[in-house]
Formats: C-alpha cells, structure tokens, sequence
C-alpha cells in the first residue's frame, strides 16, 4: 500500500470518526469522507457508516491497483455540535484549497482537542433548561427557582455517571431517579409549590432530542439502518426516563405517601 | 405571548450551551426553538389539537432552520436539534408514566398514545421540510447546470 493513500485514508477516518461521535448525521459524514478522498485524487471511494461503526474503500483504480480498506469501531456517542461543524468547514476547505494532509491532520488534531464550555457555565445552562421548561409549563415563579436547581443537581449527576463510564441507558435512568427524589424533596420542605412542572422541567435535560432528530434525518436521506439504530436509542432513552421516576415516585408514595393528586 | 417566546429562548439558549453549538450561531438557534415553541403555544390554544400543533411547530423550527443553515452555510442540525427540544413531548411522556402508576389504563391509552403521536408527528413534519428542501436543492442545481444529478452538499 502506498504510503499516501494510507495517510489520505486515515486523515478521512479520523475526520469522520470525530463527526460520528459529536452527534452528526450518517449521509454527512459519508459526505465528508468521500469528499476528503475524491479531494486527494482517490478515485473509488466506497464508504458505509452506522452509529456504532464505520466501513471504508478505497481504490485508485488502476488494474494493477489493490483495494484497501479501514474499518473503524465507534464505541462511545456524545454531543458537540461545534466539532460537526468545525469540521464540515475543514472539509470544504480541504477540498478548495491545497492544504498538504500532514497539515490537514494537524488541523483535525485540534479540533479534537477543542475544549467544551467549563463546567460552571454548562451547570448553569442546565439550570436555565431545567427552570424555564418549567414556566413554559405553568410552573409559578417558586418552583422556577426549585427547578434552577434540581436542574443543577440533575446534571452534575449525570456528569459524574458519565465520568464513572457507566451504561448510557442506566445513567439516565439513575439522572431521572434523582430528579424526582430531588424535586419530592424540594416539595417535602416546601420550597417548590408543584411537583409535575418541576420533574418535567428537570428531565428535558435528559430528554432524547437529538436521537430523534438524527433518526428521522438519517431515514429521510436513505440510511434506513442507522434511522433505526438511533429510533431505537431514542425509545430506550425515553423508557429509561419514565422507568427511573416512576420508580421513585411509586416508592416515595408507598413509605412516605400522599403525592399523587 | 411574549412571555412564551422569552421562555422558549432561553431554554433553548441553554440547550446551545449544553450542546456547545458555535458562539455565533446561538441567539439564531435560540430564536429558531423560540419560534417554534410560540407557534405550538398559538395553535395549542386555537387549534385544540397538541398533535396538530405539535407537527405546526415542528414545520416552523425544520423551515426556519433549513433557511437559516443555507444563510450562514452551517450544518442544518446546528439549529434543529435544539430548536425542536421544546418540543419534544416529555410533559406527555411524564403523565403517562403517572397514569400508569395510578392504575388509570383509559388515561394510560390517551395521554400515551398522544405522546406517541405527538413524536410521530414532529418526525413526519422534519421529513416533510427536508424533503422539500431536496426537491428544491436538484431543480435548482438542474437549472444551474442543465444536468439532472443531484450531487449531495453539507447544506442539506
């Protein structure tokens, strides 16, 4: 195998692994890989792309040339939509401009390494999701504070279970548990005045959104697979929520009672 | 209403945080979510169907993100994903959930089978926008370039 069209290959792997796992769509990151090669003068590109997982060939099409291909196993999913857009850029600039790939991986490099917003300002953020969710659904302005920080209280635990690398779908059942445990607690010592807008506003937080968004958009362009895959998660998700407060609440209204109106 | 719409941005606004979509573009997703959000208000109170406004809320967010990714030349998800949190039936799927705890299953069936529905219903207006969007992206590039091959790009 030459050495460049390993390089090229690679350079093409790294960008579509980081694109898979911040939460891209299936077609955009075929997109991205085929555009990288094509841009390198590889002219058979074949690529298949899951959620979990990505295949990719290349060819220089020569009858003397060999086909080689890299698989990638993509374990772990997240959300960072600046990273999917960062690289959607690099790649149209890539393909524009003649940027070597050494340099092209460098750039890659430090997209990966693009810090997220520091803990403080994404616990707020969570507090702000948590407090307006509940206004929007009529909450008075005791329980937006009450929301603030279960809200809060939410998020550092599902950040804590993520550093733990536990099971995505038990994280958010434990994350949900403790959002009812916390706004009946709330509502025990009376600090919040309503118990439904408070737990609805809390578990948006949790809420499987881009699952849903990605599933439908995978399907649309054609990649009925990973639609599915992502339906799926999406449904597990929004199981795991209802399972984690209900268990709470059933427990809660068994020993101490009294909550459900 | 206005209160609505302020309450829909900055929920949205948080999502932008929690998501870390690109500094510039958050005040845009936020008011793409908050549009979103005030024409499911709107139509919850005229309408009285959720699922209708459900699925008229989610035709707005689609749209104003599509438009709003080709102005800026972003990825489209940049602004659907959480402009369409909001909408996203967690209430519905709550009081399922309590409707099953409290034995009620005629109350289980419809709030139940409203969420449902109200998901289905903002998949179905997602698909709609962006298939529109796709039939519009190939007639324009086949009036551009007189060839029928649609090359697929990053706006979409």
């Amino acid at each position: 195998m030459k050495q460049r069209d390993k390089k090229v290959l690679r350079l093409a792997l790294y960008a579509g692994e980081i694109m898979l796992k911040n939460g891209a769509e299936t077609y955009r990151v075929e997109d991205t890989i085929i555009r990288i090669c094509k841009s390198c003068g590889i002219s058979v590109v074949e690529t298949f792309v899951t959620p979990t997982g990505m295949f990719i060939s290349i060819d220089n099409g020569n009858t003397d040339s060999d086909t080689h291909t890299f698989i990638k196993r993509i374990k772990s999913r997240g959300i960072d939509l600046s990273k999917v857009s960062k690289i959607n850029e690099f790649s149209r600039v890539f393909a524009s401009t003649d940027l070597s790939i050494d340099e092209g991986m460098e750039i890659l490099q430090g997209i990966e390494d693009t810090k997220i917003y520091p803990i403080f300002f994404r616990v707020l953020a969570a507090g702000l999701v948590a407090s307006f969710f509940t206004l929007m659904f009529r909450g008075n302005i005791q329980d937006f504070f009450c929301a603030f920080f279960v809200g809060i209280g939410v998020y550092l635990i599902s950040q804590l279970l993520t550093f733990v690398n536990i099971n995505d779908f038990i994280k958010i059942l434990l994350s949900s548990a403790s959002a009812a445990v916390f706004a009946l607690v709330a509502l025990m010592f009376s600090f919040g005045e309503h118990l439904n807008p408070i737990i609805i506003g809390s578990i948006m937080i949790l809420l499987p959104g881009v699952a849903i968004t990605n599933a439908i958009r995978d399907s649309v362009s054609g990649d009925i697979l990973s639609g599915v895959c992502r339906a799926i998660e999406a449904f597990l998700t929004a199981v795991s929520i209802a399972v984690g407060i209900g268990f709470v609440i059933k427990i809660w209204q068994m020993v101490i009672g009294g909550i459900l109106s | 209403m206005i209160y609505q719409f302020a309450y829909g941005f900055f929920s949205t606004l948080g999502f932008t945080i929690l998501y870390n979509i690109p500094k510039k573009h958050m005040i845009t997703a936020s008011f793409v979510g908050a549009s979103g959000w005030i024409t499911f208000q709107h139509f919850n109170i005229v309408g009285d169907s959720s699922i209708f406004a459900c699925f008229m809320g989610s035709l707005v967010i689609s749209f104003l993100s599509e438009f709003f990714a080709r102005v800026c030349k972003e990825a489209v998800t940049i602004f659907v994903i959480p402009g369409i949190l909001p909408l996203v039936p967690g209430a519905g799927m709550y009081y399922t959930m309590l409707a099953f705890l409290e034995n009620d299953f005629t109350k289980l069936a419809t709030t139940g089978s409203e969420t449902i529905l109200m998901a289905g219903s903002i998949a179905i207006a997602i698909l709609i926008i962006s298939s529109f969007t796709k039939i519009f992206a190939t007639v324009r590039h086949y009036l551009a370039s007189k060839k029928p091959a649609y090359q697929p790009t990053h706006e979409d």
